[in-house]
This record gives structure tokens, C-alpha cells and sequence, in this order.
């Protein structure tokens, strides 16, 4: 039988393609329009075409001219298909930077002039990609890295590099002027612990302290917040050299001795910048930001839950 | 046949419900009724709990009985007891090191200036006089020393001066002594008791004015002529006895030299004062009488007529009152009327207040004297009208005019007690040797006194400090500005080494 051997198939499919496309259409359409007669004229050509020559070589290709009318649109990133082009591209331009003024003199971290870098969710705006958290701070710390060049020698296109990575308004570039000592020879401080919110004015005097215009006995009954509310001029040894005049408004007790506590660091520093450090040790400077946790409902305080009751 | 009842309001009755019908334990409705009783949630009976089935939630199962400790029931002690041991004071510790040449308290000491800013002993015999008017306070921390002691501040060597210049011409000053709390005013009033003694004057203390107006002694009108004054027997013959164990020797030494009609038999012309004062000790219902005779005899400058003793000069007066806001407001007492007696109209209080205003032809001490009226700030009732009266001696002593508008004026709502504003305006004094009511604040020491005190309590092995300038004068800027009754605490914390 001739279906036996698929040779047979082969030549059997290609008569029947043949003679289909012979009658094909002509006698599929009831209706026959303009078009369908302009398509059969077409058809008819191709075939005619095809039959007088069997398989021929595409033309060769030529770049000149595939650069004016690209058949299809090249991304303008090789990074295209990685998923955040800009910020791969943004690295990589980093990273040549970095390689190409490694040798110069690099100067110690703290010493680097401080910069507010993009904050992640701002730079993921900025580039418009989800930047993973991990890749991201490899970058900050590229930048970091070419911030520490010294600042005299640094290229220019360093700088302008860096400055794209910048958030705007450059949060550490306009710096608040150092608090002075007023004409009345007042250091001013301002502090805030739990509820309550101090303001000290300092003067140099013998170590007198008025708080809320009464003495600190009367205020504080308690000696343990006497030491504290007077603990940054008791830790540099100054007790004895100013006179403290502070109002502290709110909260309790404590909170208003350690509230007094930092706006007299504050007004000490006034009068003494370069006691900062002692002070930091002393734990003045540091601000506890801690509040009273809200409450929540369905707790009976902000974490407590009702007792558990058996129906 | 037609229903009695009408079918419209049959069919709108509701069946009574399930839990209605049900068991028989329910307290049974009327079956014809229209509201459903008892739709509450029947209440389901206890399990008792071993019957069956695991308990969960619970304790563990096999609980053990507690065996209960046999309660102690002692005793409460008896009455009076509790109070005694709260009042008791105690001088001496014999366990504190004794503070090798610290100097008496005399005549000489009490004048020197050069002893500011070091701690006095009080004369061991002194010290009976002192318990007996009561100058010593329970928390003054006498205690922990061993032997009682005063620190010679500024106000201490002041008041001495102005001992030395009273007992020269018999001048009366008065003074009234506020001050923070811990200031030492209690002790101020201690000193100037001690300096009495010493210079043998006669001392008359109100130790606690809360006692005569908080209604825990008797108290009676006065006559009948004046049935708004009030007398207190038992106060005032305790107030006689107070006054005759301090000033023994000096009482003993002094003969009645005026006509005393009110106590008819009572007196006979030869007594002693402190035989005078005695009858009022034993006579309650005569203390008033007599403690008025004991004052009229103290303050007389000569005999009456009829005296057959030769006169012998009265000595100068101290009168102190310590807590004088207590006074200033409506007493715990009622008359008859269940109306509340002003402190003013006890007659006992109302004396010691009168001599705040300037005598009428002569001064109102005679034979010179001092007048120490302190203001408590720990058992301080509010009383508004004292505030302002206060302030408007200050002022006055300022030298602000009472017609100036700085001058302090009470507010108009604030119903200030007139009565108290009334007391304060005293006019000026017509006697020479006589001076104005004045106003003492006494504030913190110095430095250099707080340092003589802090080596006081580092001698008496209390305080185990190298004591300096800089460590005194942190502790005097916590005691907020060397208030001596902090300073007292700072010394003797017990510092554990960390």
C-alpha cells in the first residue's frame, strides 16, 4: 500500500497542497468582491512567482543602511533586559569612576564632608525601579567611598557625580548658626523629656538654681531628680559657676527634672562648645525621644489584654 | 356563639414562650398572661466538681490544702502609746563619736563671731529646760549625734546680739519668722530659748498651736458677760506647768507684788510665782485667772501699794509661738449655735496674738523682751488672708506706703479673712524701747556654714567624705542654697560604695 512507507505521505500531502492551492478560494466565496478579487490576483502572482524561482538566499545584509530603519527598536541600555537598567547603569558609572581615580588621596571617614544622600524610597523615585535594599547600599557606599577623595583634589567629575546622588535641599549644607551667649549674658536650652518641656537660661554666677521661680527643695523633693536636673554642670564641675533660671511646663516630676537636664546641657554648650564631649559621656546630650505608648482598643492599656474570662 | 373576648385581641396575644412552659420549678405565670416573664437565661445548676469529665483552665487538680498560720493577735498598745513614741525625742547617740573641743553654748560663745559656722553643744543642765517648753521637735535629728548642738549662722549671732542689747535697756522686739521648709526656723526659736536661759530671762513657749485650736482639750466660754470668748482650761494650766519646770530658778526667785482680785484666796501676798503658777496647775478651772495674774506679775515694772515684799525686777520676756498660720482661721470648735469659733476668740490665743500690737502707754513687755512668732511650711494650712498679711509686712518693712499701688491688697473675691488683715495693721509703737512687728525670712546658710556643719556630722563619724570646697558647695547647691534641714539630709545619707 502506497500509505506504508512515509515517502508516500510526504508526496501525498504536497498533491493535495497543490491542488488546494490551485482552487482555493475560487470556489469558497459566494459573494466575490473587489477585494477578494484583488487578493486572488495577488495570491496568483506570488504563486506564479514561487514556482519560477524554487528557494532563494536572502540579500545580504546591509548595516548602513538597518541603522536608519531599524526593524525593531534596540534598548538604549545594555542593562535592558536586567530588570532596573538605570540603576545597574547608575552602578556601573560608579564603579568606572571609582576605578579610574582610585590612586588619589583619600582622607579619614569623619573627616569627609557630610552628605545627605538620596534616602532609598527617594532614590527609587529618583530612578523609577524598585532598587533592592542590599544593592542599594553597595551603592551608598561607592558614593561614600568617593566622598572620602580629598575634597582639594577631587576631579570635578566626581563632584558633579555626587551631586546627582544628593537629596535636594541638601539637609546638611544649611546649618543653623551656633547658639551665642545673648547680651545679657544668658546661655538659652531647650529640652523635652516624656511630657514634659524645660527652657534654662545660664549665667555665670555661684550656683544658684531657680526652678519655676522656686527653689529646687521646694520642686523636687526627691534628691535623686535634684542630681539629675542639675547633673551636666555637676559631671564638668560647674555647679558652682553658673546660676540656673528654668520654667519646665508639663508631665511629671522625673520627666521634668531629666527635661531640665538636657536644656541646661544645651545652655552649658552655649557658654562652652568644646564641653560637648564630656557631656555626650555624660549622657546629656543624647535626647530620649520615648513617649507614652498609645493605647490601644480592645487592650485595657497598650498592650495589656482584658483577663481571659470562661464564658 | 359569640366570645366574650374580642377576636382582634386574641389573635395579637402571644403565646408564652418555651422557657415559660417548661419545668415545673419556675415560678409558675399565669397561664393567661400577656408578657413573657421570665425570657432571662435560666440559670444552670453548678457542677460540683468531682462528679465527672476533665477540668480544664482550672488549678491543678490535686490542689493541697495551705495550713494557715495561727494569726498573732497581739495587743495593740495602749492608748496613747503609739503618740508617745512618735513624740519621743531622743539627744543622745551614744554609738556617734563625740566632737572633740566643740564649746557650750554661754553668754560669752553665743556673742562670738567668730564662731560662725561651727556647731555649739547646748549645757547638758540646760537640756531639761529645753525638753520642758518643748524645743525639741521628734525630726530635728537630734539622734544621731552625741549630744544635741547648734550651728552658729548668721541669724543665730544676730539674735544673740539682740539678746545683749534687750537685756541692756529693756527693749521689746518682735518678729515674725518665715522661711522655706528644712529653713530652720524651729530651730531659730530652739536657739533663742537656749539664749534665754542662759541669760536667765523667763521663756513662754506655745510649742504646738495646732493643740489650741483643733479641739482635743476642753474649752468653755468665758463668762457671762463675754459669752464669745472662750477659755481652755487644761491648755492653759499645761501651758502654767510648761513654763514653771523651764524657768524654775528664775520663778522661785520672784515674789507676787500685785493685787490679784480674780483669785481672792488663792494668792497669799508671800508666794513665789512659781507657787502662783502651781495654783493654776492644780486647779484647772483657775488656770486662766492665774495664768493671767503670773503675766500681770512678770510684765509689772513696780509693786502695787499694797505689796508688803520689796519689788524685784522682773526679768525680759521670751514668747514663742511655732506655727502660727494654725491661729489665723476658724477653729475645730462650735458654740452653741454649732457655729464654728474663730481661733481669735480663744482667749489664750487671743493673748499671745495681742502682743503683737503695740502696747498702750508702755510697751507690752515692760522689762524688755522677745517676741519669736514662727510660721510653719510642713503643717502650714492655707489661709489666704495670713498670705496677704504676711506680704503686707514685708512690704511695710520694704518702706512701701500702704496707699502706694505696690502695696499688696487682698483680693476682692478671694474673701480674705478680715479678722487676720485687721490683726496685721498694727500701728506704730508710741514707747520708745519698743519696736514695730517685723518680718524675719530666714534662708539657707552659707558656704562656709555649710561647710563648718558638714564637718560637724564628718567629726561625729557620721559622714565619711573629704570634705572641700567644691564637694560643699555641690551639696549646698542640691540643698537648694544651703537649706539647713537638706544639707542635715545630705550628711547623713549612708553612701554604699559601688
Amino acid at each position: 500500500m502506497a500509505f506504508s512507507r512515509p515517502n508516500c505521505i510526504v508526496h501525498t500531502m504536497q498533491s493535495i497542497r497543490r491542488a488546494g492551492q490551485q482552487s482555493s478560494f475560487v470556489s469558497a466565496s459566494p459573494i466575490p468582491t473587489q477585494l477578494l478579487q484583488r487578493q486572488q490576483r495577488h495570491l496568483l502572482s506570488t504563486t506564479s512567482r514561487e514556482s519560477a524561482s524554487e528557494v532563494q538566499a536572502a540579500p545580504e545584509i546591509d548595516f548602513a543602511q538597518f541603522l536608519q530603519t531599524p526593524a525593531r527598536i534596540i534598548p538604549a541600555s545594555p542593562a535592558y533586559f536586567s530588570g532596573s537598567p538605570k540603576f545597574i547603569d547608575y552602578l556601573l558609572d560608579l564603579e568606572r569612576i571609582q576605578a579610574k581615580y582610585a590612586p588619589l588621596p583619600l582622607v579619614a571617614a569623619n573627616k569627609a564632608p557630610r552628605m545627605a544622600w538620596f534616602k532609598l524610597p527617594q532614590f527609587r523615585d529618583f530612578v523609577g525601579e524598585q532598587v533592592p535594599v542590599k544593592k542599594y547600599r553597595g551603592l551608598i557606599k561607592i558614593l561614600q567611598r568617593l566622598n572620602r577623595i580629598k575634597p582639594n583634589v577631587a576631579p570635578e567629575e566626581v563632584r558633579q557625580t555626587l551631586s546627582r546622588f544628593l537629596r535636594p535641599g541638601n539637609p546638611y549644607g544649611n546649618k543653623p548658626a551656633p547658639a551665642t551667649v545673648d547680651e545679657m549674658g544668658r546661655g538659652r536650652g531647650y529640652g523635652k523629656r516624656k511630657a514634659s518641656s524645660a527652657v534654662v537660661h545660664l549665667v555665670e554666677g555661684d550656683g544658684d538654681v531657680l526652678v519655676n521661680g522656686k527653689s529646687l527643695a521646694e520642686v523636687f523633693p526627691r534628691l535623686h531628680d535634684r542630681e539629675s536636673a542639675t547633673w551636666p554642670l555637676r559631671c564638668t564641675q560647674r555647679l558652682d559657676k553658673y546660676n540656673v533660671w528654668a520654667i519646665v511646663r508639663g508631665g511629671g516630676v522625673t520627666g521634668q527634672a531629666e527635661a531640665i537636664t538636657l536644656a541646661l546641657a544645651r545652655a552649658l554648650l552655649v557658654h562652652e562648645p568644646a564641653l560637648k564631649p564630656a557631656l555626650r559621656k555624660a549622657g546629656v546630650i543624647t535626647v530620649d525621644a520615648r513617649r507614652v505608648e498609645r493605647k490601644k482598643p480592645g487592650h485595657v492599656k497598650a498592650r495589656k489584654m482584658p483577663t481571659w474570662v470562661k464564658r | 356563639m359569640v366570645s366574650p373576648f374580642c377576636w382582634g385581641c386574641l389573635s395579637q396575644l402571644r403565646p408564652a414562650t418555651r422557657a415559660l412552659t417548661g419545668p415545673a420549678a419556675l415560678p409558675q405565670a399565669a397561664l393567661f398572661h400577656t408578657s413573657s416573664v421570665r425570657n432571662a437565661i435560666i440559670k444552670k445548676k453548678p457542677i460540683p466538681h468531682d462528679s465527672k469529665g476533665p477540668r480544664y483552665r482550672e488549678g491543678s487538680s490535686a490542689r493541697m490544702k495551705k495550713k494557715k498560720k495561727p494569726v498573732e493577735r497581739a495587743r495593740p498598745p495602749a492608748v496613747g502609746e503609739r503618740k508617745a513614741l512618735r513624740k519621743r525625742i531622743v539627744l543622745s547617740n551614744p554609738n556617734a563619736l563625740e566632737v572633740q573641743d566643740m564649746q557650750d553654748l554661754s553668754a560669752e560663745t553665743m556673742v562670738d563671731a567668730r564662731l560662725r559656722g561651727s556647731v555649739v553643744g547646748l549645757p547638758v543642765p540646760m537640756l531639761d529646760q529645753l525638753r520642758a517648753v518643748q524645743a525639741f521637735k521628734p525630726k530635728q535629728g537630734w539622734s544621731i549625734f552625741r549630744r544635741p548642738g547648734t550651728l552658729m549662722r548668721k541669724e543665730t549671732l544676730e539674735m544673740a546680739r539682740l539678746f545683749e542689747k534687750i537685756g541692756g535697756d529693756g527693749q521689746v522686739y518682735k518678729k515674725i519668722l518665715t522661711g522655706e521648709r528644712g529653713s530652720g526656723k524651729s530651730v531659730h526659736l530652739l536657739q533663742a530659748m537656749a539664749m534665754a536661759f542662759t541669760k536667765k530671762w523667763v521663756v513662754i513657749t506655745v510649742p504646738e498651736p495646732q493643740e489650741l485650736v483643733n479641739a482635743h482639750t476642753g474649752y468653755a466660754p468665758l463668762s457671762d458677760d463675754e459669752p464669745n470668748l472662750y477659755i481652755q482650761n487644761e491648755a492653759t494650766a499645761a501651758l502654767l506647768s510648761r513654763t514653771i519646770t523651764a524657768n524654775k530658778d528664775v520663778l522661785s526667785q520672784l515674789h507676787v507684788s500685785q493685787e490679784h482680785p480674780a483669785l481672792k484666796k488663792a494668792v497669799q501676798p508671800k508666794m513665789t510665782l512659781q507657787d502662783l503658777a502651781g495654783v493654776g496647775i492644780r486647779d484647772p478651772a483657775l488656770a486662766w485667772p492665774v495664768f493671767q495674774a503670773l503675766w500681770a506679775e512678770l510684765t509689772a515694772t513696780e509693786a502695787s501699794p499694797a505689796a508688803q515684799q520689796k519689788f524685784k525686777a522682773r526679768p525680759p520676756l521670751l514668747v514663742t509661738v511655732d506655727g502660727l498660720a494654725h491661729w489665723m482661721k476658724g477653729s475645730e470648735y462650735r458654740n452653741t449655735e454649732y457655729k464654728v469659733i474663730h481661733a481669735h476668740d480663744l482667749v489664750l490665743v487671743r493673748h499671745f496674738l495681742s502682743l503683737m500690737h503695740p502696747g498702750d502707754k508702755k510697751p507690752t513687755l515692760p522689762n524688755g523682751g522677745l517676741l519669736l512668732y514662727a510660721t510653719s511650711a510642713s503643717n502650714n494650712p492655707f489661709v489666704y488672708g495670713f498670705d496677704v498679711a504676711l506680704d503686707q509686712l514685708a512690704a511695710r518693712q520694704a518702706g512701701v506706703s500702704p496707699s502706694s499701688p505696690e502695696f499688696p491688697q487682698p483680693d476682692p473675691w478671694a474673701n480674705a479673712d478680715q479678722r487676720v488683715l485687721e490683726l496685721f495693721r498694727t500701728g506704730k509703737p508710741t514707747s520708745p524701747n519698743e519696736r514695730a512687728l517685723e518680718i524675719q525670712n530666714i534662708g539657707g546658710v552659707s558656704r562656709t556654714e555649710a561647710r563648718g556643719f558638714m564637718e560637724y556630722f564628718a567629726r561625729s563619724g557620721l559622714l565619711r567624705e573629704n570634705i572641700n570646697d567644691e564637694w560643699v558647695s555641690e551639696k549646698w547647691t542640691l540643698a537648694s542654697g544651703g537649706v539647713i534641714g537638706e544639707l542635715e539630709k545630705l550628711g547623713k545619707r549612708i553612701r554604699v560604695a559601688a
